[in-house]
């Protein structure tokens, strides 16, 4: 994964890479439904495919030292923070070498040198360690920030409220990532939300605000700079309110009788960001097919690998739970 | 090239579904994405899409309950050839360990994760065979008979010794059943304690009783054998009468018993595998014969102990010998008389008994037991003669000790006895 | 030596390990000038400033998860949650969270955090701001839970705890922060898993916690006028707990008496109970005895509050029962 030359600026290099690493997220996750489907997969999974824009946008305009914490609906955010695609399906896979040993599954996948503090399966679980880390970092002069995914659905829950409270009161450097799909499970945002425009809920607690349309990549990394820049140099937090789109169900499986099929339709048929990306790059079809190809090479053999990995023993589970 | 359509796994714990109907026919072109089946399962009765682009060649299962993993369809090219058995694939590398014979399927991986469950849940029920999580600090009773307590109850009631009771319940406890099994083949003295019918004196077991009957019930349970030889006393007789002779006055007079002590001392140091004890999974041989001399006290037998006889004289042994069973007959033995004892002789001889079988004196490996010294006639170099013959027999537990080592021992305390220079 | 209340025992085990080392701080809600509704931090806003003696907002779910998220990049926070009965609020962080990054990421980190909190009856606080929920955290793994009863013991746990790699739960009680004791004048650290026999005795081993250690060191002296020989051992940490200390002071009497101020009813003293039944099996010469409180939320007024929670009478009665006499001791 190439770095973004410099910071800020975006080359046509630089999403052209974008696009490798978002077309790598679809196909992964969509490797990841197949092999569900196929009864490989134990537990159940959430696929990102439809968001890997926000992903890679807001991932790849981190510094090296920034953290981020994700949601159940984690994968993208995982592989665009540099987890390699054969840790992650290994640990799908349940195996010792996926990025949590086999411990965590989709919905706890760590990668703590790479600065991905956890995914979480309790909706809005992770803000609160965010503003935790973020205080850490201002206790100890270090110029990082904490970012924290979650989504719509989280924006009514205790945590997000209290987080966003005390972020903003402690001034730390932390961005408040809200991936808008427009659902909450099956809940549509109308039916959970009183209020249309969620960037609003940033306004009650006097935080700064940010609104970016999440299925166009330099949009969101140009957004996410922004965020951070106001962060890192101690303005305070920031909410960058993003709207998505899902282009699958909440599960994999999930047959989505509460969406219309209509809708659905249109939505996969105007709000795919890779085809946008690939409209305003220009790719033709060879160029496509190349990096597809490339990619699924990988995907395969991150399915390769975990297939093949170490089981972990029965006994192991009664390891690593205190220190 | 053709693809074959499989039930796939719509939700975790979905095992099977139904097939409604299909929304396409054979010879339909299908787009990847596009409907292409009704299926129930538990939930809910949904579209499911078709996984690739082409034309539907085949369509496997019409309607009806399919498992997951199963193929239903096939999509290929037009024209293509499509055998008229859809063929199951060969394992397609599903990360499963084999099952048996079967040919691995996709969706039977549900069953692969199965196994990896199954794996789990007996390397759990291994654990159960071993410790508890509560640690179970580990040295001994401190004299605290394990019994449950139901068994404490019981025994009470009946008034058992939980003590005598062979515990078989968890951990070698006493359990109620031990204790009723006791009860039972103990006979009806044991039943309902108080009101003895008239004339039967009952005697409680004093303390001592119960350790004897402890201690014989525990012997009993080893597998022993016997070995029995017949000694010509003449010249331990003679010996005898010579040592009296040279006694200083006031000083104990040595008796046979003593003579025997100092003999099995001497051949016991010579085959020390009898001189030992057995210990479970270990024998301990002794350096030095500790030699327990069984006496009858009133209401019961100690083994009073000489320690070191190989060292002593027979002057020693005799002074010793009787010092102690003085103590036992006025009931003043100290435990330090009873313990450390590595051979046991006991003599029924003053009782004109011949010969008997002694039980083992545990933990001890062996026990010779003395008869009278009777007048017999026997062969002498070919002619018939008068001789004091005296029978042994020597118990010997089998765990501790083999037929030939106990016989080695036994003919070496009959040539001591007839040649006592051999001793020496 | 010094004497100090239990109150200043904890603020001295904080004061000391945040003046030897930055990465602690405390955080809790009005901590700072007001110095902590029980006045545990009192004055420590002036030494150290409030960023490091952190006022919050009443957001326990935050003010938990952020010392979660201070701890999982290496700091050592001390987070206080005013009443234990609003560790429910916290709970989602501390169960969910806490307890779990460890294992769900297979090791990667430690989440070196203390939640400090109190509870305790006899002032008539109401249902729900008098709690004894110590037996919800230690079903808990990856949690340790600790339970202090004296000056001594909570000043070297608390320190033990701060510096312990685990989310420590950390309990007092709040009827003894005024309890004075002489203690050493260096800290000496405590380690966590280790019991304390405050009295010796051969006829019944009393096993209690907080408040109840010192009911049952009373209970232990009208008890010995009456000739029953009373052993009080207070387990100090509950996860992990001394199972091996208590077992053998069983096995040396062959009598206990579990006791706590929480509710009997799956209180923390039935896992206590069925450790015992469980090592000390051959060696109980009678039912384990649990004293506890009885099984309703606190009433408010005294006369109802003091019928619920157990005294001295309660678990002297528990020891002549023991002992198979009547619970008057005849």
């Amino acid at each position: 994964m190439a770095k973004v030359e410099q910071k800020g600026t975006l080359s046509k290099s630089d999403l052209r890479d974008f696009f490798r690493e978002m077309l790598l997220i679809r196909r992964f996750e969509e490797k990841v439904e197949e092999r569900f489907r196929a009864g490989e997969l134990p537990g159940f999974l959430h696929v990102a495919i439809g968001q890997e824009a926000v992903a890679v946008g807001v991932c790849r305009a981190l510094e090296e030292n920034d953290i981020i914490a994700s949601t159940h609906r984690a994968h993208g955010h995982t592989l665009a923070k540099g987890t390699t695609p054969n840790e992650l399906m290994a640990e799908l896979y349940g195996k010792l070498e996926g990025c949590s040993h086999g411990y965590g599954g989709s919905m706890h996948l760590y990668d703590i040198e790479r600065g991905n503090m956890g995914a979480n399966a309790v909706v809005g679980g992770g803000l609160p360690a965010i503003v935790g880390a973020a205080l850490a970092f201002k206790f100890r002069s270090e110029p990082r920030v904490g970012v924290a995914f979650f989504g719509d659905g989280a924006t009514n829950i205790g945590t997000f409220h209290e987080s966003l409270n005390l972020a903003q009161l402690w001034n730390v450097p932390a961005v408040f990532v809200c991936e808008n799909n427009h659902w909450a499970e099956s809940t549509p945002g109308w039916q959970h939300m009183p209020i249309e425009d969620i960037s609003q809920r940033a306004v009650a607690f006097g935080m700064k605000s940010i609104k970016v349309d999440g299925q166009d990549v330099e949009a969101v990394y140009k957004a996410t700079r922004r965020a951070l820049e106001h962060a890192r140099s101690g303005k305070g937090p920031v909410f960058l309110a993003v709207n998505t789109y899902r282009l699958v169900g909440h599960y994999i499986g999930d047959p989505q009788v509460y969406r219309s099929k209509e809708e659905l339709e249109e939505t996969r048929a105007t709000q795919d960001p890779i085809e946008h990306l690939r409209t305003k790059l220009e790719l033709s079809e060879d160029e496509v097919e190349e990096i597809d190809r490339e990619v699924r090479e990988i995907v395969d053999a991150s399915v390769e690998f975990a297939k093949n990995g170490t089981d972990p023993k029965p006994e192991d589970a009664l390891k690593n739970i205190y220190a | 090239m053709a693809t074959e359509i499989k039930l796939p796994r719509l939700g975790q714990g979905m095992e099977s579904g139904t097939i409604v109907k299909w929304l396409k026919s054979e010879g339909d072109k299908v787009e990847k994405g596009e409907p292409l089946y009704e299926l129930d399962t538990d939930k809910v009765t949904q579209e499911v899409e078709a996984d690739a682009s082409g034309v539907l060649l085949k369509i496997a299962i019409s309607s009806g309950e399919v498992e997951v993993g199963k193929t239903i369809a096939v999509i290929g090219e037009q024209g293509e050839e499509v055998a008229t058995e859809v063929e199951k694939p060969a394992d397609d590398g599903a990360g499963a360990q084999a099952v048996g014979e079967d040919a691995q399927e996709e969706g039977s991986a549900a069953r692969a994760r199965e196994q990896d469950r199954e794996q789990g849940r007996r390397a759990s029920s291994q654990m159960n065979e071993q410790v508890t999580e509560i640690p179970q600090p580990s040295g001994d009773n401190g004299g605290r008979v394990k019994a449950s307590p139901l068994a404490r109850r019981i025994a009470r009631e009946r008034g058992i010794d939980l003590s005598a009771v062979a515990g078989t319940g968890p951990d070698g406890r006493v359990v109620a059943e031990d204790v009723e099994r006791s009860a039972a083949s103990a006979g009806p003295v044991q039943l309902a304690a108080p009101a003895a019918t008239e004339g039967v004196e009952v005697q409680q077991l004093s303390s001592m009783r119960k350790t004897i009957a402890r201690r014989l019930t525990e012997a009993w349970q080893a597998p022993v054998f016997q070995l029995g030889i017949t000694v010509d006393m003449g010249r331990a007789l003679e010996l005898r009468k010579r040592l009296v002779e040279l006694n200083a006055e006031g000083s104990v007079k040595p008796t046979i018993s003593d003579l025997l002590t100092k003999v099995c001392a001497a051949a016991l140091i010579r085959h020390r595998p009898v001189n030992a004890l057995y210990k479970g999974d270990a024998v301990e041989l002794y350096p030095t014969a500790n030699i327990g001399i069984a006496v009858a006290v009133p209401n019961g037998l100690v083994v009073p102990v000489i320690p070191g006889c190989e060292r002593k004289s027979i002057a020693e042994i005799a002074a010793t010998r009787a010092a102690v069973v003085e103590r036992a007959r006025a009931g003043k033995l100290q435990q330090s008389d009873l313990d450390g004892g590595t051979f046991t002789i006991s003599n029924l001889g003053m009782f004109g008994i011949e010969r008997f079988v002694a039980v083992l004196n545990p933990p001890q490996a062996a026990i010779l037991a003395v008869g009278s010294i009777e007048d017999r006639v026997v062969a002498v170099d070919g002619r018939p003669a008068v001789r004091p013959r005296m029978e042994l027999t020597l118990t010997c537990d089998h765990r501790a000790i083999d037929g030939a080592t106990g016989a080695e021992f036994l003919r070496d305390v009959k040539a001591f006895l007839e040649e006592p220079g051999l001793a020496l | 030596m010094p004497e100090l209340s239990y109150r200043e025992a904890v603020r001295d085990a904080l004061s000391r390990a945040m003046r030897e080392d930055e990465d602690v701080f405390i955080m809790g809600e009005d901590i700072a000038e007001m110095g902590g509704s029980m006045g545990v931090t009192q004055g420590m806003v002036d030494e150290f400033g409030p960023e490091r003696v952190r006022n919050t907002p009443i957001s326990e779910m935050a003010l938990a998860g952020a010392a979660i998220g201070a701890a999982m990049q290496g700091m050592r926070p001390v987070a206080e949650i005013m009443y234990e009965d609003f560790l429910t609020l916290a709970a989602e962080q501390i169960v969910n969270q806490a307890a779990k990054h460890r294992y769900m990421s297979g090791g990667q980190l430690t989440v070196p955090v203390t939640f400090r909190t109190q509870g305790g009856a006899g002032w008539s606080p109401g249902a729900q701001h008098a709690q004894q929920l110590e037996s919800w955290f230690v079903h808990i793994p990856g949690l340790k839970v600790v339970f202090a009863s004296t000056p001594t013991d909570v000043r070297g746990l608390l320190w033990s705890s701060i510096y312990d790699d685990n989310p420590v739960v950390f309990f007092e009680h709040r009827t003894l922060y005024g309890l004075k004791e002489d203690v050493p004048d260096e800290l000496e650290p405590i380690p966590l898993g280790k019991a304390r026999t405050h009295r010796q005795g051969d006829d019944v081993t009393v096993i209690a916690t907080g408040r109840l250690v010192h009911e049952s060191l009373a209970a232990a002296e009208e008890a010995e006028k009456e000739g029953v020989s009373v052993e009080v051992v207070d387990p100090r940490t509950l996860q992990p707990l001394d199972e091996e200390a208590l077992i053998s002071s069983v096995k040396k009497t062959n009598r206990c008496v579990v006791a706590h101020e929480a509710v009997t009813r799956g209180g923390f003293g039935a896992e206590v109970a069925a450790v015992i039944q469980y090592g000390a099996f051959d060696w109980l010469d009678a039912p384990v005895e649990r004293v506890g409180a009885k099984f309703a939320p606190l009433p408010f007024a005294p006369v109802m509050e003091e019928f619920v929670v157990p005294h001295q009478a309660d678990v002297l009665a528990a020891i002549y029962r023991t002992v198979g006499r009547t619970s008057d001791g005849n």
